[in-house]
This record gives C-alpha cells, sequence and structure tokens, in this order.
C-alpha cells in the first residue's frame, strides 16, 4: 500500500521516466549535482533521484531543466545553448533558464520543461526544485563558511552504493584502522575511544576523541603533527539534504595543545538513482596560505581523495547494501545509525 | 483528609460529555452515584475552548443518551451550542453534579475505592468513573531556542480568537482538528498564516457529496481497518488528492490503522486544506531552533514570524492522580480499556477514545455499558450493607 502510493516510484520501477510525474520529495532540498569545472559550454545530463536533469551555461547565466522536452521528449542535453536558451536537437523548440518553452513552427504554443533553481558554490553546482515551494522562502545552501578555513578544492565521487550505508560509513569511526590510510584511529586502543552522540530535531552530532593511528612521517610532518598525538573527530549529519560537516584536529594528549593544521570537510550525498550515490567532498583547511601553496593544497586534496576511495572500496562490496537496519547488530559506535535513519525518513525523504 | 469518608456505590469523575452521559445512565439504571467535577460548570472543556471551535462531527452521531441535539441546530453545532445543549442535558435527566470538587488522588483501600478531594473531604466507593477527558493537560512541546522567542506563545487551550493577530505572523505548530481550524481562524481575522505539519498525516474531508464523511466511516468500521482504509482510498484520492506538494505527508498505513496502532486521528478538514492549496497559508516541516523571531526548520528554511500558537495536543493527565495507573494505561498514558471494567476492579473510563467515528458517538455507547456492568456488579454489594450508607446518590425510579 506505502509503495502504490508514490507514482515517482513506481514509475521508477517500471523504468520510466516519462511516467513518473511526480516529483520526488528529496527533489526540494539543494543537491550538489556536478563539478563546476565539468560544465563548460556544452548542456549536461545529470542524474537526481533516478530524474534526468540537464544543466546549461548561457550569456545569462545558469539554467537547470527537467532534460525530457515536454514537445515529443528528446533529450534537451543533446541540444545546444543559443544566447539565453537550450534548444532542443529534435524539433528546435527553445527553453528559457525558468524553462518556458517557444515553438518554432507553433509561436502561440505555451509548454514549459520542468524548471530547477540552480546555484554555483563551493567549486560544484547545485539545484533544487522550486515547484513545491508555494510561496514559502527558499531554503538557503547548507552553511559551510566558517571563520579561519579556507576552501582548497571540491571531490566528486560516483559510488555503486545506496544512500543509507553510505551514510552509515561516514557516520562511525569504527572501520577507520581497518579501512583509512591515514586518518583514524588505532585498532588497538578502539574500545578505549570517547564517543558521545548529540540529538537535535534536524542534527545528529558524534565526537570521538582518541589515539590517532600511526601515520606516515611525511604526511605527519606536512600536517604538523607528533606521534601519539590525539585526534578528534567531530562531526553533525543533517538531511535537508544529507550531508555531514566534519571539524578533524589533534591536540597533545597531555597538554591538550592542539597541534597542526585542522580539516574541515564537507560531505554531500547525492542519489543518483536507488543504487547508486554522487557523494561531494568540500574539503577546507585551516593552513595560512604558505610557500608551495598549489602544492599543498594539491597533495591535501590528494589525502582526502585517497580516503574516500578506500571507503568505496569497502561499501562497493556490502553483502547487503539495503538501506534496512533490521537483522544487523550494532555495537557502541553505531549508536547514531538509527537516529539518522529516522531523520532521512521524515526530513530528507519525506515520509 | 483526615474526615471520614463519604460512602457511596460509585463516584464518576468530570462533568463534560462523558460524565454527565455515564451519570445519566446510572441514573436511568437506578444506581446511585455522585458525580463530581473540579470546575464550576458542567462541560467545562468546551466553555474554555476556542470561540470558532464547531463539532467536527455531525450532531445526528453525537448525541448522548436520551437526548438529541436540538432540531434547529445546524449539522455541525458550534461550541456555545454544544455547552448549551450539555446544560441542557444536565438538567433534562435530573443530574445533581457536585461542582467546585477537584479530585486530589485516587487509590485502592481494600476491595474499595478512595477518592480525595482538594477541599471536600473524600469518597468511599464500591467504583469509579473515570471521565476527565483526554484533554485534560496541555502538552507543550519544546525546541532548541525556544525560550528566545521574541513574540508570544500560545497553547491552543488558551486561544480564543484571531483579533489580536490581525496583520500579523502567526505560526500554527500541530497539524490536529484545533490546529487546522486555529489556522482558518487566523486566517479570517488577518492574519499572515503558517503551519508546522510535524509528521504525517491523514486528511480526510468532513463533507463530501453533500453528505458527512462521518456516514461513510460508520459503515466502514464494522470492517476491519484495513480493508475499510482499502476501500475508503479512491473517495480520499477524489476529495482532498495528493497533498505532498504542499508539504503534507501520508502516513504509510490508512488512517483506520494507523488510529488503531499509534492513536493518531485524522485531520477531518473544514477548508485548511483548501487555504493551504491556495498558498493562503503556508506549511513548513518541524521547527528545528529558534532565534528571537527567527525560524529555522529542519529543511533548512528560514521565516520569522510574531506570534505562536501550539496546537499540539493535551495529555490525559490520570498518572498523576490515579494510583496504579501504569499497570492500566499505555504508553501514551490513555486507559487500555475502554467502556468496560479497567483492570483494576470497579474502576472504569469513559470519553478517552477519539475513533473516526465520533468521540462524542463512543461516549453514548461507552456510557451506557458502563452503567450496565457498574451496576450489576454494584448493586449485590450494596444490598448487603444498611441503606443509610448510601449518602450522596440520588436515587430515582
Amino acid at each position: 500500500m506505502a509503495e502504490s502510493r508514490d507514482p515517482g516510484r513506481e514509475a521508477r520501477s517500471r523504468g520510466s521516466a516519462i511516467l513518473a510525474k511526480a516529483l520526488p520529495y528529496e527533489h526540494r532540498h539543494w543537491h550538489p549535482v556536478l563539478l563546476s569545472r565539468d560544465l563548460g559550454e556544452r548542456p549536461r545530463a545529470v542524474m537526481l533521484h533516478g530524474r534526468e536533469l540537464v544543466l546549461f551555461r548561457t550569456a545569462s547565466g545558469l539554467g537547470a531543466l527537467g532534460n525530457t522536452c515536454p514537445h515529443r521528449r528528446a533529450r534537451l542535453s543533446d541540444g545546444a545553448v543559443a544566447g539565453a536558451t537550450i534548444v532542443c536537437p529534435y524539433h528546435g523548440y527553445c527553453f528559457s533558464r525558468d524553462g518556458v518553452g517557444t515553438s518554432p513552427g507553433t509561436p502561440r504554443m505555451q509548454l514549459n520543461a520542468e524548471p530547477y533553481a540552480i546555484e554555483e558554490a563551493w567549486g560544484a553546482l547545485w539545484v533544487r526544485s522550486a515547484a513545491a515551494d508555494e510561496g514559502l522562502p527558499a531554503p538557503p545552501l547548507p552553511a559551510l563558511d566558517r571563520p579561519g578555513y579556507r576552501h582548497i578544492g571540491t571531490l566528486s565521487h560516483d559510488i555503486d552504493c545506496p544512500l543509507e550505508p553510505l551514510v552509515d560509513n561516514f557516520s562511525e569511526v569504527e572501520h577507520t584502522p581497518t579501512t583509512h590510510a591515514l586518518f583514524g584511529y588505532r585498532q588497538d586502543s578502539l574500545a578505549s575511544i570517547e564517543v558521545s552522540v548529540e540529538l537535535a530535531p534536524d542534527a545528529v552530532r558524534v565526537i570521538n576523541v582518541g589515539p590517532q593511528k600511526p601515520i606516515p612521517r611525511l604526511v605527519g610532518r606536512a600536517f604538523g603533527l607528533s606521534p601519539g598525538d590525539t585526534f578528534i573527530d567531530d562531526w553533525t549529519v543533517r538531511f535537508a539534504p544529507v550531508h555531514i560537516i566534519y571539524d578533524q584536529w589533534w591536540r597533545d594528549p597531555t597538554t591538550h595543545e592542539p597541534h597542526g593544521d585542522r580539516l574541515h570537510l564537507g560531505v554531500f550525498f547525492t542519489p543518483i538513482d536507488r543504487d547508486e550515490t554522487r557523494m561531494f567532498t568540500i574539503v577546507a583547511t585551516s593552513r595560512p596560505v604558505g610557500h608551495f601553496d598549489v602544492a599543498m593544497r594539491a597533495f591535501v586534496r590528494s589525502l582526502v581523495a585517497l580516503e574516500v576511495r578506500l571507503d568505496r572500496r569497502r561499501v562497493e562490496r556490502l553483502a547487503d547494501p539495503s538501506p534496512d537496519l533490521r537483522g544487523t547488530r550494532l555495537g557502541r559506535f553505531d549508536a547514531p545509525l538509527r537516529e539518522l535513519r529516522k531523520r532521512i525518513d521524515q526530513i530528507y525523504r519525506g515520509l | 483528609m483526615s474526615s471520614t469518608p463519604l460512602v457511596v456505590d460509585a463516584v464518576v469523575i468530570g462533568a463534560g460529555p462523558a460524565g454527565l452521559a455515564v451519570s445519566a445512565c446510572l441514573k436511568r439504571a437506578g444506581q446511585p452515584h455522585v458525580l463530581i467535577d473540579k470546575e464550576a460548570a458542567v462541560g467545562a472543556a468546551w466553555r474554555r475552548h476556542y470561540e470558532r471551535l464547531h463539532l467536527h462531527t455531525a450532531k445526528k452521531w453525537s448525541a448522548l443518551p436520551g437526548l438529541p441535539f436540538p432540531r434547529d441546530y445546524p449539522t455541525y453545532p458550534s461550541r456555545a451550542q454544544v455547552v448549551s445543549y450539555l446544560e441542557r442535558y444536565a438538567e433534562a435527566m435530573q443530574l445533581e453534579p457536585r461542582l467546585g470538587v477537584e479530585v486530589t488522588r485516587v487509590r485502592r483501600e481494600g476491595s474499595r475505592w478512595r477518592v480525595e478531594t482538594k477541599h471536600s473531604g473524600s469518597y468511599d466507593a464500591a467504583a469509579v468513573v473515570v471521565a476527565s477527558g483526554y484533554n485534560a493537560v496541555p502538552e507543550r512541546p519544546s525546541w532548541p531556542g525556544l525560550a528566545t522567542f521574541s513574540g508570544p506563545i500560545v497553547h491552543s487551550c488558551d486561544y480564543k480568537n484571531g483579533q489580536a493577530h490581525a496583520g500579523k505572523r502567526v505560526l500554527v505548530v500541530g497539524s490536529g482538528n484545533s490546529g487546522a481550524e486555529i489556522a482558518v481562524d487566523l486566517w479570517e481575522s488577518g492574519a499572515q498564516v503558517a503551519m508546522v505539519f510535524r509528521g504525517p498525516v491523514h486528511v480526510v474531508p468532513r463533507d463530501a457529496f453533500g453528505m458527512p464523511a462521518q456516514r461513510m466511516t460508520l459503515l466502514l468500521s464494522r470492517l476491519p481497518s484495513k480493508v475499510a482504509d482499502r476501500l475508503s482510498e479512491p473517495l480520499r484520492e477524489l476529495t482532498v488528492g495528493d497533498l505532498t506538494p504542499f508539504g503534507i505527508r501520508r502516513p504509510p498505513v490508512g488512517p483506520l490503522e494507523l488510529l488503531e496502532t499509534t492513536g493518531r486521528v485524522p485531520l477531518i478538514d473544514i477548508g485548511t486544506i483548501a487555504l493551504i492549496k491556495q498558498g493562503a497559508i503556508k506549511v513548513y516541516p518541524n521547527i528545528a531552533e529558534v532565534a528571537g523571531s527567527q525560524l529555522r526548520f529542519v529543511d533548512g528554511r528560514l521565516a520569522s514570524f510574531d506570534a505562536l500558537v501550539l496546537a499540539t495536543g493535551y495529555r490525559a493527565g490520570l498518572a498523576r492522580w490515579l494510583e496504579g495507573a501504569d499497570a492500566i494505561l499505555d504508553a501514551r498514558g490513555l486507559p487500555r480499556e475502554h467502556g468496560r471494567e479497567s483492570g483494576l476492579p470497579g474502576l472504569y473510563f469513559c470519553g478517552f477514545k477519539n475513533p473516526t467515528t465520533g468521540a462524542l458517538r463512543e461516549i453514548a455507547i461507552e456510557a451506557e455499558r458502563i452503567a450496565a456492568t457498574l451496576s450489576a456488579q454494584v448493586r449485590p454489594r450494596h444490598a448487603q450493607r444498611p441503606p443509610q450508607d448510601s449518602a450522596g446518590g440520588h436515587t430515582h425510579g
């Protein structure tokens, strides 16, 4: 019964984007869908919750529309930008950035492509459907700015794993000794790591404190760390859209004096469809601009990218990637998981 | 309470619709009892409710045993009409409520019940009927920063009308029937209204195709809830439709099944949905945080308001004065058994159920049943005691 009430889901399961009339609830949240640098002069198609959208740059700004031409269902992304419009490759119908269409052969015809709001920020393109706003103020883009930090790059990874188990991976540190190369905790001290969870209506915050696992000298020195430092991994998960803001830093185990650079990461989860997720990692550090800055930024980016690839290797190999937590045996590090599920269902999916 | 308790057969606590109905049925059965209420008049909750309130169920299926609603009343009587109906009911049934008697504790004393009151001594009774209502204590949820809110915060129990809110931005929190009606009331008073729907809710029309939808519910109520939900789905689809685009989510299970499993009543629409569809009333999800006049919602939206109306419901508050309540109340603090003995001998509850077929209709059914069981249970014991013990009763017939 619940299944049949969601026409979007029903249509997707039938493999038809055309029949999916109702907008997925999730489309009302801002999602990063593409790295800025990946959108040039040619329009690009992106997937969001099983729906295809087209992104394009015109002389008067960015545009995002449903990728289906309302005339005869051609892919707008196969067309080209002309002036302030995107032109359908099939019959030459033109659509403005807000979706208003004109037909070259039937000038009086009125037709509209599905409009999406689009913003460019943090090296990514963000879209949301404003169709359900009904005069409400638009939600702002997630706030990532924090004084003392500098944005040094944004990464995008397509991961063959549904949203929930992927978010789970990024919501516990128990996997860091086995899965990660650099940042994380020591296997032999896992049992002594402090885990605290704070709950709010729209957020779940987790703070972990424990000894940093041994780290190659070169990396340690680049970050200004000493062996035996305490690693503090403090993150907050929010749900509109689903994203995690990490604050990662180190301190001397006895004096509690902060050591080295701090990392500030924003990890956004954009479901491509039910089985695959596009993950965006927005990287910022507290390191001031210095010598070899370009090289240093590339170095830090590559370390973060390495860690994400290591996570990907694990979550893509799950025997059962189902979002259902029933039948799993959860430990103390998994305490936030049920709370995450509840909020993903209520806030993100509108269930 | 040091004074000797007054020995009676039965005490009925609460002189609202439920207490009055039970008292009338007991009287008809010739069962002596006392009817007490902490307030100064019968139907106190109905007197306090906001002015615009009308019955959400048709008068035909809302009357108490023995007295139909007057012919000249509309299908959905107003709050004031309900109050005068209750007064008339007490009078016509020759009930003698003892008013201003506040119960402080109800406890077991041997095989009998002891009802202690604030200033009026105590009763020693064979049976107690609790009819104090499920809306005794206002439920006031909190959100981070609520204390910093710069405007008034009014619970629906203190809301009278929208006069003070004309031209103001008012947020009504709660998607129950009072929230939906207060939102309309505010809009009619010229306020800019928004509502918070904290969770999914079923919306059913009050009327469909020129007749009360309650008629349909009554027919369906004989069927298992899953079947009834399935059958009524086309009607809801036709009259209300999919409200997800307007921010109103539908629960995964049907209205009757949801009511059975969680006690959540569907929203009986009296016009709120049309205003929401027009964009006159805006819909937000739950509040995440409050800072001054600005509210942040869980979806990240920000908006400012001049006043908050909390239509967040009530608790029955029984556990505070009813000894041994834990054993007979469910997780929501409501009795598990309605209209029959509660699991504790001689203890009955009436009017704690809010089925889709109508709370008042349910009260009428429960009252008849309680009167029958109670008098059958009490009378044999009563017969063994000397007659002067039945103080406080008013025996007729």
